[in-house]
């Protein structure tokens, strides 16, 4: 097509030539090359020592969440920091927290699939792994911050012997269903995306263990047309299903607080503004895990500088419909006339928490303000930065609300000063241990990009369809080693 | 054969060496027993705790006075077990005595409420009095006799104590001395004559370290005797406190603060009005119209400005005695302070209604220029009542340890039995009366623990706590009331009437004899059985309270005041560089005796909340003078004696006056108490024991978390003005004319769109409870604190607990201090002090109910807001959507290290809750069930006033009432339709149960409708604050 490519495989994708179509993959690949180096990883012969250090690392920390767990059942809450105002503390925020983290993954997968946005394809197992390892995190702080942790199944609605029903009234029975049927759907969606590159591990494995395991895992798929048939339907519908939950869960989440009486919680903003946030700090922990992956495991040229540029722009975004929230809650708090959601704002921005606050706020709204730069948001190390100050931020973000509006409410005389202590710290540590060993386990063993989706998306998948090319599918042409037009 | 030779593998070096221990151990049946090692004392020891657990199972009456334990074989009559029965018995502070009515169970007795027939408690107790019962089951209490021989320490028997008595106390008894307790006690007295007639050159000294001795000299300066006052607040307009504080360091005054409250009704004619000039606000302070926050030493000039401008402008005639004194207060300066003339003023416009109080750390002469003031304006007979002394020929308690202190160090005293009291502790530290007793060569101390001391004495003898022992003692106007015993002494105590029987040869009598020879000698044979049994039955003995004498004026003895007064009148006030120290009793601990209570150190203090502490009270811009923070750990110095304490800023305190409480610091309290505080008793000297004069303040550079139960007066600026906002709507206040002029005046207060419900309104055909809180009553005593943690099985968390704001009282008492507005805090010099009691409101639309995901708190038939502890797995998220903030959460098993005697205290109609749980008022739902079923049982509608739950019973002012709301006639639904009810917090739709009844001022001058008006702008639709519910 284009007389004036590039003179060399243009790795660098990020072009803004609008008569031009950005192509998905870049470099000399075709469907074999894209097979060897997604399975390469999970083939090599041997672990490599980066993969054991950290895999180390992360095993002890994990070792020490379950620790401090163990701690806290047999000594009681109290270990925590937690005191009557604040009754909630780290838990809760850690909760939020890694549930937010959890919505890249099923909007990667579901929304932009629905939307037939093909770049997600390079990158959509990734955070979808990531999201059901952010779920596991997530789902067992609300179930150690009770107080009588051996009790917990009360409040699932399973019929007993004392006739006593969940009170379905309480957002915290919401947040059971809603976590638990994102995490059921995510999981699945997850893994029947997987089936087909898990038969293609299979059909690779050269050893009797491997071909029994992935035998197993990949349910027999053939690689049939009907199966195909079968798969993209299955797939279709799954997506379908998951989009709402996408929204809902960290909408659920969000009525924890919404639902409530206590200023700075009571607000009808959550729902759309935590989804926001979620969406958000998922996708900066794609990004905090996706650049050091790409360049450890060479995989440039599948999740490309393109790639890293679109979460950028996503993350710009949702970073300003962020502040845009902050900024309606302040209004709001004064457009209202409530004295005592007035000073709740005033508090969080004035008060004690004051440091809190302005963290959240430098992290989420002036950070990703560097990514209206091209050049900022292209450079890898630019970008890596920043989405980790966007996951501290959005930490404090849970913290902020969680913890300055129940400091003080409404009576002056129970207001109170929350401080985390050591157990409540290393636990959360800890999370990021069993969070990281997980993710570890997922680049070793099972394959991290969705090949058969990133081979659909390369152009090599529509050579017979010539009179469809600049239309449709079109997913840029097949370029020799020169970078010239193959024909 | 050598056997020792062969042997090659030993169990110790013992049996290596063959040692005749190890060859006996070995030769015993059980080694590991150590039973018949013990020294024989114990196996002594044994038996009696043995039988004091029999006693609990068997013993269920106190009014046996058979001493032997009998087996539970024959179920007394008319007892069942597990139906919990109140006796009256009495308890003694200070010489002189409130009646209780303790409730007890299968013999425990479990909670101390006040005897509604004593005068001086009306059924209600202070806060001291009713946690006084956890000190029976203390743990820490002494268990055993000790003799100390230099570091050794042998365990002893009465009879071998007995035999030292017999000894030490014999011939004339020169060179003996008896150190006791001051005490109401006609047996006391008796034994006390008997002792002086049998050792007449025996020693008999009274000291206790809080004492209203002040007084009693100050009336013996006006009348020529010592003379007992008792203050009439139901009848007095007018009422001026001096350094006074009434309504709550008073032996009386839980009656005064009944009295004060019925004496402010909404009404003209009726309504009191409280003057108060004080160097720190006292709970009569908070409750005052209008207050002077004056250094302590300032307090006489006040005193004379008044008595001056009386006489000058007012035209008092003073009669001819007190002639003497005009020269000292007419030589006050005037200084055009308001406070004064406008008090001036309002005396003389109350003549024969007005009351002028002077507490008793002012000295006596301001007493004496008190008591000349309140004869000219016509009080005595009227506001106020004087009766004679029991005991005039003995010197003040400061006095007569000085004179002890010096007879031991001319080595007069050989034997000296200390009957209670800690006066190592607690002596004028000038005496070294610690040192003066160690050179004592025969000493014994009588003492609920092996104390201070104990430590220091030859013979430390375990007492009785008051429930365990028989005695009687006067209310402070004389009414005589007895105490008997609910429970065999646990551990082997006796009483002090029993130690002093035995030293004056009556050891046999025990004592019930004792109290009963007492009693017969005072009712007569005739028909005596009957009688005692009614007293023991009432608890007191009514028609005996001392007659009201009116005494006339003495000029010679005023004569010898009026020097005094000048020197005091014209003392300098106090400066930066020469801060004055005013010692307070401790208004939870008292004077130490307390300090190993842990519900009396887990309370937070009225004023400061603080708890687990004493603190320096300092005023705002007197710290910025000082360079101190809150919190800032300082060393108070003065005559070469020094103590630490953490700095808390308090608003309302004079300038340049710091405040310390007495009672802390102890060292050998107990587990709970020792090094709680600092000890304020070393800068007490038996010259000056209330005020330190001049006293160096010094940084220590290191800091303090206090553990306080509300946040810290001296907070940032925004959370400082939005308290202050917040104040005057959560505990609403107007004055009496402004009311009178417009009865909706609290209603307007706050403004909310009509509150409809989400929810169908729950129907309640039966009854529905609700509860209404005058704050015009309440004043901040901490009673209904104590009462709620004893009635409700209320765990103490500990210091840490609270620093960690983990407190479990179910009522918190919240103290506001309303300054000017746009006045920092650091710059805050007048204050007002408004307090709200502050529990579970039992909200109709509860925002808790509806976020418990296992419905664990509900509603029951009767509208209260429930807590199943059982259903409970503990989210919080109740505790986060309570706007009150009231319920409390076991963040740990509270009780796991409780010992097992202290478990006997617990109610058993009520839950212990486990750890991970939720708790919260209920309004005393066990107390409700019990008479719902009495009332079902009866076939019978429950009677308005029946139920009254534990806070609301101990009230001394009667602030909390409780009833049903569906009963119009109902004294809780009548006051819920009274004017001055509002609803807490209203506005958020929640329908509190429990409503609040406003306060009211009623100061001099005060406009009948205040600048700026309406408080709160109209809404479209207005519920105006008050709802239908």
């Amino acid at each position: 097509m284009s007389t004036s490519a590039p003179a060399a495989y243009p790795l660098d994708n990020t072009f803004d030539d609008p008569t031009r179509r950005a192509p998905l993959v870049v470099g000399d690949n075709d469907f074999h090359s894209i097979t060897e180096k997604v399975c390469g990883i999970v083939e090599m012969p041997r672990t490599p020592p980066a993969w054991w250090i950290a895999f180390f690392i992360s095993v002890s920390l994990t070792g020490v969440l379950f620790a401090m767990i163990g701690y806290l059942i047999t000594t009681g809450v109290g270990v925590w920091g937690l005191q009557v105002p604040v009754a909630w503390g780290w838990a809760i925020v850690n909760f939020v927290f890694w549930v937010g983290i959890g919505h890249a993954g099923t909007l990667i997968s579901a929304i932009l699939f629905l939307l037939r946005q093909k770049w997600r394809t390079s990158i959509n197992r990734f955070a979808e792994g990531m999201t059901i390892f952010a779920v596991v995190c997530a789902g067992i702080f609300p179930g150690i911050h009770i107080g009588r942790v051996w009790v917990a199944y009360w409040l699932f609605p399973i019929p007993n012997q004392m006739a006593m029903w969940p009170q379905f009234r309480s957002p915290l029975l919401w947040d059971v269903f809603a976590v638990g049927t994102y995490a059921t759907v995510s999981l699945l969606f997850w893994y029947m995306g997987m089936i087909p590159d898990l038969a293609t591990i299979r059909d690779r494995a050269k050893s009797k263990l491997r071909w029994f395991i992935y035998g197993v895992l990949s349910l027999g798929w053939r690689s049939s047309n009907r199966h195909w048939h079968r798969f993209e339907m299955a797939y279709l519908l799954l997506a379908a299903l998951a989009t709402p939950l996408v929204l809902s869960v960290h909408s659920v989440v969000s009525f924890d607080f919404a639902v409530s009486i206590i200023p700075g919680w009571h607000t009808t903003i959550f729902p759309p503004y935590f989804v926001a946030g979620a969406i958000f700090s998922g996708f900066a922990m794609v990004v905090t895990l996706v650049i050091p992956t790409r360049k450890f495991f060479h995989l440039e040229e599948i999740i490309t500088a393109r790639h890293l540029e679109n979460m950028a722009k996503i993350m710009l975004a949702t970073g300003m419909m962020v502040g845009l929230a902050y900024s309606t809650e302040f209004f709001i708090a004064w457009y209202s006339g409530n004295a005592y959601e007035a000073f709740t704002f005033l508090n969080r921005a004035f008060g004690p928490y004051a440091w809190a606050y302005w963290i959240m706020v430098t992290c989420n709204v002036l950070v990703p303000q560097l990514f209206w730069s091209k050049r900022l948001r292209t450079n890898i190390a630019v970008l890596w930065v920043a989405s980790i100050l966007i996951n501290v931020g959005m930490w404090f973000e849970r913290f902020v609300i969680v913890v300055t509006s129940l400091s003080r409410d409404f009576l002056p005389s129970s207001w109170g000063y929350y401080r985390p202590t050591l157990v409540d710290i290393l636990t959360f540590v800890g999370s990021f241990g069993l969070f990281m060993t997980l993710f570890l386990l997922f680049v070793r063993f099972l394959p991290i990009v969705g090949m058969a989706e990133v081979k659909g998306v390369m152009p090599q998948a529509h050579l017979r369809d010539v009179a469809v090319q600049g239309h449709g599918d079109y997913h840029g042409d097949i370029l020799t080693e020169r970078g010239e037009v193959k024909a | 054969m050598k056997p020792e030779r062969e042997m090659k593998y030993w169990r110790s070096l013992d049996e290596l060496a063959r040692t005749p221990e190890f060859v006996e151990a070995v030769a015993r049946e059980f080694p590991t027993d150590e039973w018949d090692r013990l020294p024989p004392a114990t196996r002594r020891q044994f038996l009696k705790v043995m039988g004091a657990s029999l006693a609990l199972a068997g013993l269920t009456s106190c009014r046996w006075p058979e001493e032997e334990i009998v087996p539970f074989a024959r179920r007394p009559e008319g007892r069942t077990p597990g139906v919990p029965e109140q006796y009256a018995t009495a308890m003694e502070l200070g010489g002189s005595t409130l009646g209780l009515l303790v409730t007890s169970v299968d013999g425990r007795p479990i909670k101390n409420e006040g005897n509604p027939l004593h005068p001086d408690s009306l059924g209600a107790l202070p806060a001291t009095a009713q946690a006084d019962l956890l000190q029976l089951y203390d743990p820490d209490r002494s268990r055993r006799l000790v003799e100390r021989r230099g570091d050794q320490e042998f365990v002893r028997s009465w009879d071998d104590f007995a035999a030292w008595t017999a000894e030490r106390f014999a011939g004339d008894g020169r060179g003996a001395a008896i150190l006791a307790e001051p005490s109401s006690s006609p047996t006391m007295a008796r034994l006390r004559r008997r002792f002086t007639e049998t050792f007449p050159a025996a020693r008999w000294v009274e000291y206790q370290p809080i004492s209203r001795d002040a007084e009693r000299d100050g009336l013996a300066f006006a009348y020529g005797r010592p003379l007992r006052a008792v203050p009439h607040l139901d009848r007095a307009r007018v009422v001026a406190c001096f350094d006074a504080d009434p309504l709550f360091e008073h032996p009386a005054s839980t009656r005064l603060a009944r009295h004060f409250a019925e004496s402010r009704q909404p009404s003209r004619e009726r309504m009191s009005r409280l003057w108060v000039a004080e160097p720190a606000f006292s709970i009569t302070g908070g409750r005052a119209d209008h207050r002077a926050a004056v250094p302590a030493s300032a307090v006489p000039a006040v005193l004379a400005r008044v008595a001056r401008e009386l006489v000058a402008v007012h035209g008092l005639a003073l009669p001819e005695a007190a002639v003497n004194l005009e020269a000292a207060f007419g030589a006050a300066a005037a200084d055009g302070n308001g406070f004064v003339t406008e008090l001036a003023a309002d005396l003389a416009a109350h003549r024969g209604t007005s009351l002028i109080l002077v507490g008793p750390g002012q000295a006596p002469e301001v007493h004496a220029l008190a008591a000349v003031l309140n004869h000219g304006l016509g009080a005595v007979g009227s506001t106020l009542g004087y009766t004679e002394v029991t005991d005039p020929d003995r010197p003040s308690h400061v006095r007569a340890i000085a004179e002890l202190a010096a007879a031991m160090t001319a080595g007069e005293v050989e034997t000296l039995l200390v009957l209670g009291g800690n006066p190592v502790y607690d002596a004028p530290a000038d005496l070294g009366f610690a040192e003066l007793l160690v050179g004592v060569p025969h000493s014994a101390h009588l003492s609920l623990y092996d104390d201070e001391t104990s430590r220091r004495c030859g013979w430390h003898l375990p007492r009785a706590h008051g429930l365990e022992s028989w005695g009687d003692g006067r209310a402070w106007d004389g009414t005589l009331s007895f105490q008997q015993p609910l429970i065999q002494p646990l551990y082997d105590g006796r009483s002090a009437l029993e130690v002093l029987a035995t030293v004056v040869g009556d050891g046999d009598a025990g004592g019930h004899g004792l109290v009963r020879e007492t009693a017969l000698e005072s009712f007569g044979a005739v028909d005596f059985d009957n009688a005692w049994k009614r007293a023991l039955h009432d608890g007191v003995v009514a028609g005996t309270e001392l007659p009201v004498v009116e005494p006339e004026l003495d000029g010679s003895a005023l004569a010898r005041a009026g020097a005094g007064l000048g020197a005091l009148v014209a003392a300098e006030p106090p400066s930066a560089v020469k801060p004055e120290l005013v010692l307070i009793p401790d208004r939870k601990v008292h004077d130490g005796r307390w300090a190993n209570n842990a519900w009396q150190q887990e309370l937070p203090d009225a004023v400061t909340k603080v708890t687990w502490d004493n603190v320096l009270q300092v005023a705002p811009p007197t710290a910025r003078e000082l360079g101190f923070a809150e919190g800032d750990v300082v060393t108070v110095s003065a005559r070469g004696a020094s103590v630490e304490l953490p700095v808390s800023i308090v608003p309302g305190q004079a300038a340049h006056t710091l405040t310390a409480a007495l009672g802390y610091g102890r060292t050998a309290a107990g587990s709970v108490g020792n090094g709680v505080g600092g000890d304020a008793y070393r800068l007490r000297t038996s010259d000056s024991p209330w005020l330190v004069p001049e006293v160096a303040v010094t940084a220590t550079g290191r800091s303090l978390a206090m553990a306080t139960t509300q946040d810290h007066f001296a907070i940032d600026a925004m959370g400082f003005g939005a308290r202050l906002d917040r104040i005057p709507i959560l505990i609403r206040e107007a004055s009496l004319e402004h009311f009178l002029a417009d009865p909706e005046v609290f209603h307007h207060m706050v403004h909310h769109p009509p509150l409809k419900s989400l929810w169908q309104d729950r129907e309640y055909p039966g009854e529905q409870w609700g509860m209404a809180v005058d704050l015009n009553a309440c004043t901040g005593c901490n009673a209904c604190v104590v009462a709620c943690q004893a009635e409700n099985n209320v765990p103490v968390v500990g210091r840490e607990g609270v620093v960690r704001q983990r407190e479990m009282h179910w009522i918190r008492v919240d103290r506001y201090f309303k300054t000017e507005p746009g006045v920092g805090p650091m710059e805050v010099d007048q204050a007002e002090m408004v307090f709200q009691p502050m529990t579970c409101v039992q909200c109709e639309n509860a925002p808790c109910e509806q976020v418990c995901p296992v419905a664990a708190t509900q509603h029951t038939e009767d509208g209260i807001n429930a807590m199943a502890y059982n259903r409970c797995v503990g989210t919080r998220y109740c505790s986060n959507n309570c706007p009150f903030k009231v319920r409390r959460f076991n963040f740990f098993n509270y009780h796991k290290n409780l010992s097992e005697v202290a478990k006997l205290q617990f109610n058993p109609e009520v839950t212990v809750r486990s750890r991970g749980v939720m708790e919260k008022c209920t309004y005393c739902i066990q107390r409700i069930q019990k008479v719902r079923i009495e009332a079902r049982n009866g076939n019978r509608p429950i009677r308005d006033g029946e139920i009254v739950p534990a806070c609301a019973q101990t009230c001394p002012a009667r602030a909390i009432t409780f009833g049903d709301l569906n009963d119009p006639t109902s004294e809780a639904s009548k006051l819920r339709e009274d004017k001055r009810a509002y609803a807490t917090l209203a506005e958020l739709n929640i329908r509190p149960r429990t409503q609040y009844l406003a306060r009211l001022s009623n100061r001099v001058g005060e406009p009948a409708v205040p600048e700026g008006g309406h408080g709160a702008h109209h809404g479209g639709d207005d519920d105006h604050g008050k709802e239908a519910s």
